[in-house]
C-alpha cells in the first residue's frame, strides 16, 4: 500500500523551477533514498511531503492525507529528522526528545517513560540530565533520532541528517538508524548527497536530476547492501547518472 | 552511552560564585573610597564631608529606626519591576504576533523612552493622588519599553531551524508559544532585567524624592532639608549595598534560570 504518493508534482521558487513534474510512490514501510546533485530539488521535494509549502501543479499524499491542507491531521504520524540536530537549548536531552510527545498531549509520566526507552533505542542512556551543550555532535544527533521516533510515526523524512557527522560516527548513526526503522516498520524517506549513504540504507534509491524529476531508481536488497563489491559497483552506476544527467528512468 | 566523546568545553558550572580577584577588587575599592572621605574630611567642615565614623553611626541609626523605609521603598520597586516585566513581555509578544500593530507599538515605544523620567514625574503627580499610584505608573512607564522591545527583538531573533522543527509535531499557537518562544526569550527578559534594576532603584527614589512621605528617598529629602549630610551619605551608603545585594539576587535567578547556556570564553 502506498503511505507517499507525489503526482506530477511541480513546484518553482521566484520563476526558478525547483521540481518539475515529479512522480513518486513509496510503499508502507519502504526505506527510500532521494540522492541527486546540490539544487537538485531534493529537499523541496522532501518539504513537500512534510507539507512547509504547496505544490504549484500535481498532488502530494502522505497517509493518504494532502501534508500542506491538512497539515495538523498528520500530527504523531510523521517526523522529521534534519541535517543540524535542531535540540532546544534549555531543554534537557530526555525532555527534548519527549518535546512530541508533549505536543501530542501524551501525560508526563508515559512521555518521559518513552522518551528513556527512546534514548536507550539510540544508545544513549545515562544522558538524561543533559543540556546539548554537554554532548558531542553524534550524541546530539542520536537525540533529535529519538525526538523524532518517540512519537512512533508510520513515516520519517530524514534531510540529510547524517551529512554534519565524521564518517565514522555517520557509518554508526546509519547502520543503528536503519536497524531500528526496519524493526518497526516505518517508512523512511532520506535526502543525502552521499551515495555510500543512500545505497547502505535504502531498499530503493532515486535518483533526481535538476530541477528534481526522476533520472533512475534502483533497488537493492540485504544482501547486495552488505556486498562492499556490489554497493561500490552501484556506487559507480549512480555517479555515471548523474555525470550524465538526462538518463531515463528505469 | 555510546563512545562518542562529549564536548570538551563544558563550562563550569553556572552557579560558580563571583571570584576571590572580585571581591578583593571591590575591598580595595571600597577601602580606598573610605581613606579618601577621612581624608577630605579632615579639610573640610561636616555638612561638607562628615567623617566616616559619623556615616556608620547614622547608619546603625538607620538600621535601627527607619528599616520599614527600606522595605516600602522595596515593595514599590519589587511591584513595578514585576508588573513591566510581566506587561512588557506581553507588548513584545503581541509585537512579534500581529505583524500589523508592531510598527504603532513600536513607535509608542521609542516616543516613550524618549520622555525624560522627570517630565512623567511632574505628570504622575498632576494625574495621580496617590503617592503608590504615582510611583507605580513612573516606573511602568519607565521601564516597560525595555522589557516589550528587548522582548519583541527577541521573538525575531528565534532561529527560523527551530520553529521549522516544532511544527513538524504541528503544535497549537499557544504550544508554540509556551514550548518555544517564552523559553526562548527567557535571556532576553533576564538581561533587561539585570540592565534596570539599578536604574528602578534610583527612579523608585528619585520619585519618593517628590512624590511620598515614606519611603528611602522621602527620608533623604528630609535628611537633605535639615542638612544632615552624615544621614544622607549614610542612606547613600545602603542603597549601594541594596543595589548590589539586589544585583546579587538577580544575578541568581539568571545561574538557576539560564543553567543549560554554554558560557563562550574569548581567548
Amino acid at each position: 500500500m502506498s503511505e507517499i504518493v507525489l503526482d506530477r508534482v511541480s513546484k518553482a521558487f521566484a520563476g526558478r523551477s525547483a521540481v518539475e513534474n515529479l512522480s513518486l510512490t513509496i510503499a508502507r514501510g519502504e526505506i527510500v533514498a532521494l540522492v541527486g546533485r546540490t539544487g537538485a530539488g531534493k529537499s523541496t521535494a522532501l518539504s513537500l511531503m512534510m507539507g512547509a509549502f504547496p505544490p504549484d501543479h500535481g498532488h502530494v499524499r502522505v497517509a493518504g492525507l494532502d501534508p500542506h491542507a491538512e497539515f495538523g491531521q498528520l500530527a504523531g504520524r510523521l517526523a522529521v529528522s534534519f541535517q543540524t540536530d535542531r535540540l532546544l537549548p534549555w531543554r534537557r536531552a530526555l525532555d527534548n526528545v519527549s518535546l512530541g510527545l508533549q505536543i501530542l498531549g501524551v501525560e508526563r509520566g508515559e512521555r518521559e517513560r518513552r522518551a528513556r526507552l527512546w534514548l536507550d533505542r539510540v544508545k544513549m542512556t545515562g544522558a538524561e540530565r543533559k543540556y546539548p551543550h554537554e554532548l558531542s555532535g553524534g550524541m546530539r544527533q542520536r537525540v533529535s533520532f529519538a525526538r523524532a521516533l518517540a512519537v512512533e510515526p508510520a513515516i520519517v523524512l530524514l534531510d540529510e541528517s547524517f551529512g554534519q557527522l565524521d564518517e565514522v560516527t555517520s557509518r554508526e548513526l546509519r547502520r543503528d538508524f536503519a536497524e531500528l526503522v526496519r524493526g518497526l516498520g516505518t517508512t523512511s524517506v532520506l535526502v543525502t548527497h552521499r551515495l555510500e549513504e543512500a545505497l547502505e540504507m535504502a531498499d530503493r534509491v532515486v535518483v533526481l536530476g535538476a530541477p528534481a524529476r526522476v533520472l533512475a531508481e534502483i533497488r537493492t536488497d540485504a544482501t547486495e547492501r552488505a556486498d562492499p563489491v556490489r554497493l561500490g559497483a552501484l556506487r559507480r552506476a549512480v555517479a555515471e547518472i548523474l555525470e550524465r544527467g538526462d538518463h531515463p528512468a528505469t | 552511552m555510546t563512545g562518542e566523546a562529549p564536548s570538551p568545553d563544558a563550562p563550569a558550572p553556572g552557579w560558580a560564585l563571583a571570584s576571590g580577584r572580585d571581591v578583593l577588587a571591590t575591598a580595595v575599592v571600597v577601602v580606598g573610597i573610605v581613606a579618601a572621605m577621612q581624608v577630605m574630611s579632615f579639610f573640610t567642615p561636616a555638612y561638607i564631608m562628615p567623617p566616616p565614623r559619623a556615616i556608620l553611626s547614622a547608619t546603625v541609626g538607620i538600621l535601627g529606626e527607619d528599616l520599614r523605609h527600606v522595605g516600602v521603598t522595596l515593595l514599590r520597586w519589587l511591584a513595578g519591576v514585576v508588573v513591566a516585566l510581566v506587561a512588557g513581555s506581553a507588548v513584545g509578544v503581541l509585537m512579534a504576533s500581529v505583524r500589523g500593530l508592531a510598527p504603532y507599538l513600536r513607535a509608542a515605544l521609542f516616543i516613550d523612552t524618549g520622555v525624560p523620567a522627570l517630565s512623567w514625574m511632574l505628570l504622575a503627580i498632576l494625574w495621580f493622588k496617590s503617592t503608590e499610584e504615582r510611583i507605580f505608573f513612573i516606573l511602568i512607564v519607565l521601564l516597560l519599553p525595555f522589557y516589550a522591545l528587548n522582548v519583541y527583538d527577541g521573538i525575531r531573533a528565534l532561529p527560523r531551524e527551530w520553529v521549522e522543527m516544532v511544527d513538524v509535531f504541528r503544535p497549537s499557537r499557544g504550544q508554540v508559544l509556551r514550548l518555544l518562544v517564552l523559553p526562548h526569550v527567557v535571556p532576553y527578559v533576564i538581561m533587561t532585567t539585570k540592565s534596570v534594576v539599578g536604574y528602578a532603584i534610583r527612579m523608585t527614589i528619585f520619585a519618593e524624592l517628590v512624590a511620598s512621605a515614606i519611603g528611602v528617598g522621602a527620608r533623604m529629602a528630609n535628611a537633605q532639608s535639615t542638612l544632615q549630610v552624615d544621614v544622607v551619605m549614610a542612606w547613600t551608603f545602603l542603597l549601594v549595598v541594596l543595589n548590589f545585594l539586589v544585583q546579587g539576587v538577580v544575578s541568581l535567578a539568571e545561574r538557576r534560570l539560564l543553567g543549560w547556556r554554554a558560557e563562550a570564553v574569548i581567548r
